[in-house]
């Protein structure tokens, strides 16, 4: 063969892969195809992951004991409990679980399922393992707490006495989703009840089951023929990783995927003129936030916290940045929860920030490091601020990277970031930003945003959060959370909230009945396909 | 003809030398072999140094990566432990290379497999890619560089310049870019990205992880046409890249070898063109050739990280980025090592190829 033989074959090649025939790119009428970054998804164990992607995964994988609707947060119904009854000291909770509940390997779902299921997430104690720990669970006393009676009762005892939904919410998270026991024990490795077996497998009881996992490329998950509420409309679904924002624009647009994930706001903005196209943006309980630390002198007078809040271009932010990302919000109860409040005094003002640093002693303004996520649109945001306090005077040393080691740390001035919870209770929120009960380095209280901002949360606020999660009148409660979102506002926090978080997805006209879920808890066999 | 009647001389002594080794020739092979081996073995090392020294200097807290940061202490502290971070620096490194040298990579801490099995799965994405690449490249490149040589100064030879000055200094993920715009979005030619059609998705798994040879060896001729259709518009960009140098070279190569007395004495003779240029000219610079398509072709394995990621390919480059960004430090090592290892693998294949296509070699 000459060399002009193996040029024209090169080139006979190379054409040849272009004429190949090229399928119809809409998606299967029967099948959802996701695209999403699947970067940070860390394995598949309820009781281990911590995420959102691999948490919409669990929760249609799995079931739990209770249901949280998407549009009906605050009431929780019925799931594999098919009814539930809470003593009258509010310390027990006697469920009856539904009966005639397979898991997908054909295994019937009992009582015992779900002890064992509850136990081993205290047990494991891992980041979701809070959900339960929180209410005074652990590892010494769970066995005698979570208990099943029969094959159909399982009986919770709290040891202290919370609002009732604190406690069903957090079985309805896709952290306490039930687990197929006695399959697991097969699985189990070292004692490990499964765990490493649960990473890229699936023990559940859910509307689809797991078909394959590769890691950083595809999922696939079949619709689980024996679903105790009927097989779901789409038989498949597929997620696709796309880290890609702009691929997912142009793949949803050619109708190859239905639903993208984590886009930018050009792409975004771009999909939402169109009419193929929704832009869904769900709630979060959770905040954008600006963190100042208390250690440092100048950052903990009031007036010079109260300054930051006039820095912040609320109105300018709300239409570019933040439109798909978040709702303007400066209390501290999220939109929709009981004592949430509409109310926003702040406006960006220059001139009034200089007036507060004058009266607090900075006339001249000063100079501090801030340390901000370099992701859309926390970057933006933090560059916004840090424009505007340069004019009212206050140089900051803008510094993007993963300074989230040094938060936990305390060893920051000036931080910037989004906060998401997942009970969908003011609790949950205030907790972490309300809540500081040793102020001191060595109680290492890592969990809490407060703590990390070193502020020492005034006593009347600590003690309304605590005496409103153990409130039992939903009248009283709600009066309580607007009386702390009122001194949360009035208390110049050290952790400045801006904007309530949205999470934006663009979803295809044609795909019906796939709603986001503050929780993270989207349901796939929910949705269907009008081609 | 010159040139021709040595390489006969050289073949025929090494032939001779190969038949009859004596003892010292083989001590020398021995030693050359123990010191080849310790050149690689000291490579290896060094690089999984570096790696384990610049990745415990990166400010990625691979715990927070695993746990969120909004974990508590308690479960921060038991991850930290689980993970042995609780161990010195060198008490983690000494673990690892324990653990290496048994042939376990460790678990990734992102995917949750061991490593081992996670580049057994990535690589073969790669392979095929940079494998297409390398032959589109190598295929257009070399003859490009070639006919630009001989016809230096012509529009052919502006044409190739041309040509290979837009393909280095364009960036490929620009390219990547443009081409989904116009061929996916606008023209609707070529898929979006992955590797295969949704609908033939999970069709074919094993046993070498390429799809198209998977689909080939099972029969499934539609998976074997959308995967070969999902990797030509990335294979056709990065052989279009390998393509700029590799004709650039080659034609730097072939300049070189046409201003040598024997192609003037060949002329002289009355030789025609096409054997000068393709007889004597070109099999002078094989070696070089070969070199720099080796050059190439472990460039790519390597990872193709931005064209992975615009075309949403699941190979080495993405698999490797994801790591470094989350701080999996266990993938990261692994897929540091595996790229060592393809790399002298190659360049020692290269040198074995050597010794048949060039017969001076063979002696030393």
């Amino acid at each position: 063969m000459t060399n002009a033989h193996i040029f024209a074959l090169a080139s006979a090649t190379a054409l040849s892969l272009f004429a190949a025939p090229f399928a119809s790119a809409a998606t299967p009428a029967d099948q959802l195809v996701l695209a999403s970054n699947m970067s940070s998804m860390r394995g598949l164990d309820p009781h281990e992951l911590n995420q959102l992607e691999s948490a919409e995964v669990v929760a249609n994988l799995y079931e739990r004991l209770v249901v949280l609707a998407a549009d009906k947060m605050s009431e929780p119904e019925p799931g594999l409990a098919e009814s539930w009854i809470v003593s009258p000291d509010g310390k027990t909770f006697t469920f009856k679980i539904r009966s005639g509940v397979t898991f997908h390997s054909g295994n019937d779902l009992t009582a015992r399922d779900v002890e064992w299921s509850l136990r081993r997430l205290v047990k494991l104690g891992l980041a979701p393992s809070t959900d339960l720990r929180q209410w005074g669970f652990s590892a010494e006393n769970v066995d005698t707490l979570i208990r099943a009676t029969d094959d159909a009762t399982l009986v919770i005892e709290t040891p202290e006495v919370w609002n009732a939904n604190l406690i069903l919410f957090s079985l309805a998270s896709f952290s306490t989703s039930i687990l197929d026991s006695a399959f697991l024990a097969d699985k189990a490795k070292d004692g490990d009840m499964g765990r490493a077996y649960l990473q890229t497998a699936d023990a559940g009881s859910g509307p689809y089951a797991l078909r394959s996992w590769r890691s950083n490329e595809l999922l696939i998950a079949d619709a689980f023929k024996n679903y105790w509420q009927g097989a779901p409309a789409m038989r498949r679904v597929l997620i696709r990783h796309m880290p890609e924002s702009s691929a997912q624009r142009l793949q949803i647009e050619a109708g190859d995927i239905d639903v993208a994930t984590r886009l930018s706001s050009t792409d975004l903005n771009a999909l939402d003129t169109g009419d193929k196209v929704t832009i869904q943006k769900t709630p979060g309980f959770g905040f954008y936030y600006l963190a100042l630390n208390q250690k440092d002198e100048i950052l903990s007078k009031p007036k010079v916290r109260e300054a930051f809040r006039y820095l912040i271009d609320y109105d300018g932010l709300a239409g570019t940045v933040m439109k798909f990302y978040g709702v303007k919000q400066q209390t501290i109860i999220p939109a929709g929860l009981p004592g949430a409040s509409g109310e926003n005094p702040y406006t960006l003002n220059i001139d009034k920030a200089k007036a507060l640093l004058a009266e607090a002693g900075y006339p001249d303004g000063f100079s501090k490091v801030y340390y901000a996520t370099p992701v859309t649109p926390e970057y933006e945001v933090a560059q916004s601020l840090a424009a505007n306090a340069a004019k009212a005077g206050i140089k900051l040393d803008l510094q993007g990277g993963d300074h989230i080691g040094k938060f936990r740390a305390r060893d920051f001035q000036l931080f910037s970031a989004r906060s998401g919870e997942r009970l969908p209770d003011p609790h949950a929120v205030l907790n972490s930003y309300a809540t500081n009960a040793d102020n001191a380095d060595a109680a290492k209280l890592t969990g809490l945003l407060a703590w990390r901002s070193a502020w020492d949360v005034p006593e009347e606020i600590q003690t309304m959060v605590t005496a409103a999660a153990h409130e039992t009148d939903p009248s009283k409660r709600s009066d309580l959370y607007t009386k702390i979102n009122a001194a949360y506002l009035e208390a110049s926090p050290a952790l400045i909230t801006s904007f309530q978080r949205t999470d934006a997805k663009a979803v295809r006209n044609v795909v019906k009945g796939y709603i986001g879920h503050a929780t993270w808890l989207t349901r796939w066999d929910t949705v269907t396909k009008a081609e | 003809m010159a040139d021709q009647e040595g390489w006969n001389v050289v073949s025929i002594t090494q032939t001779t030398e190969s038949r009859l080794p004596d003892k010292s020739a083989l001590l020398t092979g021995a030693g050359k072999l123990t010191a080849s081996l310790g050149v690689i073995a000291t490579t290896l090392f060094g690089l999984l140094v570096i790696t384990f020294v610049i990745g415990r200097m990166v400010p990625a807290d691979p715990v927070i990566a695993v746990i969120g940061d909004q974990a508590d202490q308690v479960t921060y502290d038991r991850v930290y432990k689980e993970m042995g971070l609780d161990q010195p620096l060198y008490v983690q490194f000494g673990t690892y290379l324990g653990d290496v040298a048994r042939l376990d990579f460790g678990q990734s801490h992102i995917t949750k497999n061991p490593v081992a099995s996670d580049l057994a799965r990535v690589f073969p994405a790669t392979l095929e890619l940079a494998t297409l690449a390398t032959l589109i490249g190598a295929g257009f490149g070399v003859p490009l560089g070639v006919v630009a040589a001989v016809r230096k100064g012509t529009w052919v030879d502006h044409v190739a310049r041309v040509v290979g000055l837009l393909g280095y200094s364009t960036p490929i993920f620009w390219l990547g870019t443009i081409v989904i715009l116009v061929f996916y979005a606008t023209l609707g030619w070529i898929p979006g990205g992955g590797r295969v059609d949704i609908y033939n998705e999970g069709l074919v798994n094993g046993p070498t992880n390429s799809l198209i040879v998977d689909a080939l060896l099972a029969g499934e001729w539609e998976v074997f046409w959308s995967a070969l259709h999902h990797v030509a518009a990335p294979a056709i960009i990065l052989g279009y890249a390998a393509m700029a140098y590799l004709s650039r070279m080659s034609r730097s190569f072939m300049l070189e070898q046409l201003r040598q007395e024997y192609i003037l004495t060949a002329r002289a003779k009355g030789l025609g063109q096409r054997p000068i240029v393709w007889r004597h000219a070109f099999r002078n610079i094989r070696v070089q050739l070969l070199t720099v398509v080796a050059l190439a072709y472990c460039g790519l394995l390597d990872g193709t990280v931005l064209i992975e990621t615009v075309f949403s390919w699941p190979g080495l480059g993405q698999y490797l980025t994801s790591a470094l960004f989350f701080a999996d430090m266990n993938a990261v090592l692994g897929s540091v090592l595996f790229i060592g290892l393809i790399s002298i693998a190659i360049n020692l294949l290269s040198d074995i190829v050597y010794r048949f296509i060039d017969p001076r070699t063979r002696s030393s």
